[in-house]
């Protein structure tokens, strides 16, 4: 049997989960708005928003995202700042996005306070066309104060040499 | 308006999703990572995304479902519209470029308040090539 291409030091963080409480801003949905070029009202403009069936401000769908990575100052990041979710002791360090399955049960309101859960999930192994990929798999959910679901979302990562 | 639960069962199937074109911008790309706080230098510093063997700096897994919602919620006009959004990125994608966005619905299914439109959505540049592809559940009505 060949041996497990991912280091026991790896398979461990996985299932090991990391809480954090983030707290949503008026302004932090405005500029997820701008940043996606969502130009609805409802994520910015008050007055309108209170004559909609939401009755407040909403954000966009894939709003949680802002608050999935960790708030880390840059000398804990690794040297391509990729993100520290993924920093697993695997043989590989080159990253960059997969894919994504993200479920929304409700648009976040401003003043909310969203608690985040960060989960690795799994590492598979791939043999691609320059060698082995990794792919990284990371859960976050995104629940409210009164521990309701809010979002959830299954992140992929593929890491190369 | 958004659409209403009639205008779903009227469809008739596959419905085309009406196309969204975005040029994402290096601009957009910067704001983007500093509003998810993505400190990944493959999505600001040229060089070092050349170096790890990309065309140049590229567009973010999470900014390419961020236009697929947006294909989905302006076509709607609902931001609550969607319940769920799964995508995979097939190829790097680059700023300065169109972004051609587009899919259909493609079932109708559950009762009540749990009706869904099940819908296929994808993303390709300028020459065809595919960027993305997705699925995703509206709540209908």
């Amino acid at each position: 049997m060949n041996p497990d291409p991912v280091p026991a030091a790896a398979r461990a963080l996985i299932g090991v989960r990391k809480v954090r409480r983030c707290e949503v801003t008026r302004r932090d949905i405005l500029r997820f708005a701008q940043a996606i070029g969502a130009t609805d009202p409802l994520h910015f403009d008050e007055a309108y928003a209170r004559g909609t069936r939401y009755g407040t401000i909403v954000a966009p769908p894939l709003f949680c995202q802002t608050l999935t990575y960790e708030d880390a100052p840059p000398g804990r990041l690794p040297p391509d700042g990729s993100p520290l979710e993924i920093a697993v002791p695997i043989p590989a360090q080159r990253a960059v996005g997969g894919g994504s399955d993200y479920v929304v049960h409700r648009l976040v309101r401003a003043g909310e306070t969203i608690t985040v859960t960060t989960e690795l999930k799994d590492i598979v192994v791939k043999h691609g066309r320059s060698g082995l990929l990794y792919l990284v798999v990371v859960e976050t959910r995104f629940d409210d104060a009164g521990g309701a679901p809010v979002a959830c979302e299954t992140a992929t990562y593929i890491k190369r040499m | 308006m958004p659409l209403s639960s009639t205008d779903w069962e009227r469809l008739s199937l596959p419905a085309p999703i009406p196309e969204l074109v975005v040029r994402p911008t290096t601009t957009q790309l910067f704001m983007f990572s500093a509003a998810t706080w993505n400190r990944h230098h493959v999505h600001y510093d040229k060089d070092a995304a050349l170096a790890e063997g990309l065309p140049g700096v590229v567009v973010h897994r999470a900014l390419l479902g961020n236009f697929l919602a947006r294909l989905l919620t302006e076509w709607v006009g609902d931001p609550g519209a969607v319940a769920e959004l799964s995508w995979k990125v097939s190829q790097s994608a680059l700023p300065g470029r169109d972004l051609h966005c587009d899919g259909e619905v493609v079932a109708l299914e559950g009762v009540g308040a749990e009706r869904r439109a099940r819908c296929e959505l994808r993303i390709r540049d300028a020459d065809g090539r595919d960027i993305a592809s997705g699925q995703a559940l509206l709540r209908v009505g």
